[in-house]
């Protein structure tokens, strides 16, 4: 129980953090910006499943 | 947006400030950068075919399989704990975040900043390989890496994602020590931005492991 609230909270956090810093990125149009911003993207994409599978909504099947 | 003066009566961006740092950059500098950073990418994207192909040999693994986690001495194997996983993907992708402020604050010349934020990044990567190594502990007493193609997929692409943090944070300590040296300046940087680049794609591959091992 203590995990998944970790994982609930640190998911919203950094995902929050991350899509704000992906905002920041977008006006720019270097390579290495890009590539950022591809990578932040995905990034956000992993903290909505970790929070999705902390919210029991994926993996359900999982026990320890 | 942010404004700096730099001309009696003419305020110029936060973009025009930079491009003005960025003006003693020499051309031949300059021009290597952008080969250093073309080569870089086309490093990350070798890796990742590396990945891809061991992806694959799980994905085809899985979809032969009648069952999956498979059968073992006809049982079957245990499935992962995700409630760990997330918390320890959750580590993972935020040292992906501290890693990004470590190099904005490169940019913005604050230098005590930076240090903290790259801190907090190799402590995050190295929390999460304590993570992975507690995980493998409790996965070795009922799985084993030549026992099954679930225990050989995993322990291959979990152990090479973790050997990839582990040369990460180890790169990590040495840019760190760098910096602090005067190896890097306000304009010539690239270093920092090619180990924020491979950190970032080390938290990307994990995205895919996690879905695939944890989730799926």
């Amino acid at each position: 129980m203590l995990e998944r609230a970790v994982a609930i909270v640190g998911a919203l956090l950094v995902g929050g953090t991350a899509a704000v810093q992906l905002r920041n990125e977008l006006p720019l149009r270097s390579l290495d910006a890009n590539v950022t911003k591809l990578l932040l993207g995905l990034m956000i994409v992993g903290c909505v499943l970790a929070f999705l599978a902390a919210i029991n909504v994926m993996g359900v099947h999982a026990t320890a | 947006m942010a404004s700096t003066t730099l001309d009696p009566g003419r305020s110029i961006t936060s973009h025009e400030a930079v491009a003005a740092r960025y003006a003693d950059v020499d051309h031949e500098y300059a021009t290597t950068r952008d080969l250093r950073l073309m080569g870089f990418v086309l490093f990350l994207i070798s890796d990742c075919v590396f990945f891809s192909s061991f992806i694959f040999s799980y994905l085809y693994l899985r979809t032969a399989a009648p069952v999956w986690p498979p059968l073992v001495d006809g049982k079957q194997l245990p499935y992962l704990d995700v409630s760990f996983a997330a918390v320890n993907s959750v580590v993972l992708f935020g040292s992906g975040v501290t890693m990004h402020y470590a190099l904005e604050s490169w940019k913005q010349l604050k230098k005590a900043t930076f240090n903290i934020w790259m801190v907090a990044t190799i402590v995050l990567g190295i929390c999460f390989l304590l993570g992975q190594a507690h995980e493998y502990s409790g996965a070795l007493q009922t799985m084993s890496w030549t026992g099954s193609p679930f225990g050989a997929t995993f322990y291959t692409l979990t152990g090479m994602h973790g050997f990839h943090v582990f040369i990460g944070v180890i790169y990590l300590t040495i840019l760190l020590i760098q910096a602090n040296r005067g190896v890097y300046t306000g304009s010539k940087y690239f270093g920092l931005t090619a180990g924020t680049l491979y950190w970032h794609f080390v938290d990307v591959i994990w995205v895919a492991l996690f879905f695939l091992f944890y989730l799926w």
